[in-house]
């Protein structure tokens, strides 16, 4: 029998490498740090251990274990060599030689002067492995070594899946699988071995045209319908050599989740993790789990997202399971948490019907409200402040219900950060901040695009590459972080990297040649940057294929303000750039200030107004002629809006005035008449009306009649640009 | 023709059982100490699969595989590393050099067969 | 000469010798595509292929697709051990 000559080969191996220790212990007792001794010595000791364990002498394996481990820390600088340590080492060395005497000649139990012993020198290597365990945690449970995973015989504490049932994998192996000598070939023929490969479809579409194809790359990928009673954890081991070049997929059978979840329901384990229970059931593996756990690990410790989402979002493991294995942990803490099992999933387009539903009720109410104090009935009055107030309560609730977290949005950009840094050689960690923050769902599908775009650029321009950085003393690695938080009744994203912030003389010197300042006024830095944000303007020498030709930053201000947000940028040279996206809480009911204009009604967003008051008509005939006007010391223009909207300069004269600010500007607006303030329900003016200039959306008073709603950002850009011309 | 299997490990406990457990399923087995004997023994002859320690005295097993990776009769060879648990970083630099199959050390003689059996045909 | 090619009439016969596989994809590559040319048909003859993997496979398959797109004939005529197997493995006794 091979064993039994194994052993004899391993007795005389053992005594070499035995007396090869006991010669380097002695050797650097005296001597300070020797490198070479102590490799000799670890090496030693490794090479007893691991034939030690091969031929299933476990004692010796594990007494083995913990000596290595001392002598690693030794080669790792991270203990001394001293005089004690030397003598503990060679009573170890002295105990392993009789270790391996005995197990050799007999299996029985040892006898009591070496159990004594053996724990002894276990007591007195503790105090050298303490910090060992600390840093280094992989080292594995002694029992643990000697369970390396075998092959096809399912192991016990896993449990059975159903009789009949058709796995579904997708095999997608990565271009280089087979340069490192891994054949698909081989894995599909070990597969065969688990179970019947009912099924396989060979797919070869990426193989590429006769000149382009690489003969020594994979184009290769494939389905197969595989029937099989081993668990998924045995059918994911096949592939374990390829899971990081290839993309593996291993759909269980149908019937397999009705199994899990009755399993998961079975379990008897006081285990709390998800996690847990889900690779106990087998419904996931450990490798499944670890890589879930680890994008979950990539948030900041507060916004992690729910493990359970992160496996369903994958593919991994479907909802049911993760129901099941919920409601089953819920059960193990005693007592069901208050949050789980107490969400519902409702279609979004529901959802958007109630919220119309909702913009029309709040309508309907001011109609009424508006009835009753028209016709002066008390009751009436009373009871339409009350339902006023109940619909505007309904309203902000259903308005929460649309809200939801940034988080899922902000982890897209990890992606592209990882892929554009990786092409342009730089090294970018994304950090995410205030991922809880709660946005309307329309508006984050609106924000997704302006962000990528900030994103980009800071991957892009923003943060230097890594040689650039140490130059300048920053650490290699650059850091974009994206952040969402609320501030006084609007909602900020901001987009931070430590790159190398905006050069306002760079700026400056490219706006002269590009004409788009007065080459005598330079402004304050702070409008500089701004310029950023101007059609047609990039301060990249070399134009990448990335974030392109510097177009793109004024689209991303223009769908910011189609919002009724703003942009800021807050720079310091050579250190960071930080945009700040202003957003208000909701699109699609605001607060609005309500002013006549030829007969017709106009909103203004509430938050935009400063002040309004009648003007006497000489103060207001010179602001005409002037198209200025003095507010609280400051010059800010005036604009006549009935001659914005009539065109022929307005008919009668408009002495009311409304002032409103906008980006840290004011303006000044003419009106007919000033009527309050009121809720109303943005309604878009559909595709048609999309180019019509200073009105943003309309709204349906309670009357039924139609209000424009003013487009403040588009009317003050107006103003600033027709101001520059002249 | 038996597929060919070169087992490199300055243990000869080790080699010997994996020698034994391997040529019972019908491969030839060729030993190497280390990776210098492994490289003069591999010359001129066609190997189906190298299994390698990655902590060798002479020439380590890491040297060892990047060597293998210019040779454009080995190159295309598959290797299993022989690691144990605490050398995560070995293992790391073993991958890194070419090797990206592995069996944790202390294993059992029918994991290693597993593992051979996952990578060439019989 | 591991592809030998008969190019007596319009049908080229291609046999190849000893193994088709990653170790010698390239040359295999240009020598069959070279096979392909000034013929209106190919008959491979794999009857002698010792070794055979994804990659002497993958080959094949551009054989093929090669010569459809250049609306040539493509046929195996024979097949050796390894190749019968790899071929049923990936279930490609249709396709190829």
């Amino acid at each position: 029998m091979e064993m039994e000559s194994a052993r004899k080969t391993f007795l005389t191996e053992a005594a070499e490498l035995l007396e090869e220790m006991e010669g380097a212990l002695l050797s650097l007792e005296g001597s300070v740090d020797n490198k070479e001794l102590i490799n000799v010595l670890f090496r030693s000791a490794h090479t007893i251990k691991g034939s030690a364990g091969l031929i299933g002498l476990d004692r010796v394996m594990h007494f083995t274990h913990k000596v290595e481990n001392v002598l690693e820390r030794l080669r790792q600088n991270e203990l001394y060599v001293s005089d004690e340590l030397i003598g503990i080492m060679l009573k170890c060395k002295d105990h392993i030689a009789a270790l391996v005497q005995l197990s050799c000649n007999a299996d029985e139990e040892l006898p009591v002067d070496m159990l004594t012993e053996g724990e002894l020198l276990h007591d007195r290597l503790a105090p050298y492995l303490e910090t060992a365990i600390n840093i280094a945690p992989a080292n594995p449970a002694p029992e643990e070594c000697s369970k390396a995973p075998c092959y096809p015989e399912p192991v016990q504490d896993t449990p059975p899946s159903t009789g009949a049932s058709n796995w579904h994998l997708s095999l997608r192996f990565g271009k280089d699988v087979l340069r490192d000598g891994m054949d698909p070939l081989s894995f599909i023929n070990y597969l065969s071995r688990y179970g019947d490969i009912t099924c396989l479809t060979t797919l070869y579409n990426n193989l590429p045209d006769a000149e382009e194809m690489d003969p020594e790359s994979c184009y290769l990928s494939f389905e197969v319908s595989f029937h099989s009673d081993f668990s998924k954890q045995e059918i994911e081991d096949v592939f374990e050599f390829v899971r990081e070049s290839s993309v593996i997929r291993i759909i269980p059978p149908h019937s397999a989740v009705q199994t899990y979840v009755s399993l998961i329901d079975e379990l008897k384990e006081d285990k709390w993790k998800l996690g847990d229970i889900l690779v106990k059931s087998g419904a996931i593996t450990q490798r499944e789990l670890d890589e879930a756990l680890k994008k979950q690990q990539i948030q900041p410790s507060d916004e992690k997202p729910y493990l359970g989402d992160i496996l369903i979002k994958e593919g991994i493991v479907k909802r049911e399971v993760v129901e099941a294995a919920l409601d089953k942990q819920g059960k193990l803490r005693g007592k069901t948490s208050a949050e789980e099992g107490k969400t519902i999933r409702v279609d979004a387009v529901k959802l958007d019907s109630l919220i119309n539903l909702v913009g029309e009720l709040v309508i309907a109410s001011g109609g009424i409200r508006q009835h009753a104090q028209t016709v002066k009935d008390g009751t009436l009055s009373k009871s339409s402040m009350l339902m006023s107030r109940l619909v505007n309560d309904i309203r902000d609730i259903a308005m929460k219900m649309r809200m939801v977290p940034i988080a899922a949005t902000f982890n897209r950009f990890q992606r592209l950060v990882h892929d554009t840094s990786k092409d342009l050689g730089k090294n970018i960690e994304l950090a995410i901040k205030g991922g809880e923050t709660e946005l309307d769902r329309t508006m984050i599908e609106k924000i997704t695009d302006p962000l990528t775009h900030i994103v980009r650029n800071s991957v892009d321009h923003g943060i230097e590459s890594p040689d650039v950085r140490e130059a300048a003393g920053k650490p290699p690695k650059g850091t974009i972080t994206l952040d969402a938080y609320h501030d006084s009744g609007s909602i900020i994203i901001a987009v931070t990297d430590d790159g190398r912030g905006l050069n306002a003389e760079k700026i400056w010197q490219k706006a002269l040649r590009r004409g788009m300042v007065d080459p005598d006024k330079r402004p304050h830095d702070r409008e500089l940057y701004n310029l950023i944000f101007e059609p047609g303007f990039s301060t990249n020498e070399e134009v990448t294929n990335l974030s392109g030709r510097g177009v793109g930053m004024d689209v991303v201000r223009r769908n910011i303000e189609m919002m009724r947000g703003f942009v800021q940028i807050n720079t310091v040279e050579g250190k960071s750039t930080q945009i700040l996206i202003h957003l208000p809480l909701t699109l699609s009911i605001i607060d609005g200030f309500m002013v006549g204009i030829s007969g017709a009604f106009y909103i203004i967003p509430l938050d935009m107004v400063v002040k309004c008051f009648i003007l006497n008509e000489e103060t207001q005939r010179l602001a005409g002629d002037r198209g200025y006007f003095d507010f609280r010391g400051k010059i800010i223009p005036y604009i006549n809006l009935s001659s914005v909207f009539n065109g022929n300069g307005g008919g009668r004269h408009s002495d009311n005035m409304v002032v409103v600010q906008y980006a840290g500007q004011s303006v000044a607006f003419a009106v007919d008449r000033l009527y309050g303030d009121v809720q109303v329900v943005i309604k878009s003016l559909g595709k048609m009306y999309k180019d019509l200039q200073g009105i943003s959306g309309a709204t349906i008073l309670g009357d039924g009649t139609v209000a424009m709603i003013l487009d403040v950002p588009g009317i003050i850009k107006t103003v600033q640009t027709s101001g520059k011309k002249e | 023709m038996a597929k060919k299997i070169m087992v490199v490990d300055d243990s000869a406990t080790l080699r010997e059982v994996v020698k034994a457990t391997l040529v019972k399923a019908g491969y030839d087995v060729l030993e190497a100490v280390d990776g210098k004997d492994a490289l003069k023994k591999i010359a001129g002859q066609k190997i189906n699969l190298i299994i390698c320690d990655v902590n060798m005295p002479n020439m380590d097993g890491i040297t060892f595989l990047k060597e293998i990776k210019l040779q454009a009769a080995h190159k295309f060879v598959p290797i299993i590393m022989l690691t144990t648990e605490s050398q995560e970083a070995k293992k790391q630099e073993g991958k890194a050099a070419g090797a990206k199959a592995w069996v944790v050390k202390p294993f059992k003689p029918e994991t290693m067969l597993a593992a051979v059996e996952k990578l060439i045909l019989p | 000469m591991m592809v030998n090619i008969d190019r007596n009439r319009s049908t080229h016969r291609l046999k190849v010798e000893g193994e088709m596989t990653i170790v010698n994809a390239i040359e295999m590559k240009n020598a069959l595509l070279d096979g392909l040319k000034d013929c209106s048909e190919v008959e491979v003859d794999l009857s002698n292929v010792s070794d055979f993997d994804t990659a002497g496979l993958q080959l094949l398959l551009l054989l093929k697709l090669t010569a459809q797109k250049l609306k040539k004939g493509f046929r195996i005529v024979a097949q050796s051990e390894s190749t019968m197997r790899a071929i049923k493995l990936f279930q490609m006794e249709e396709e190829l």
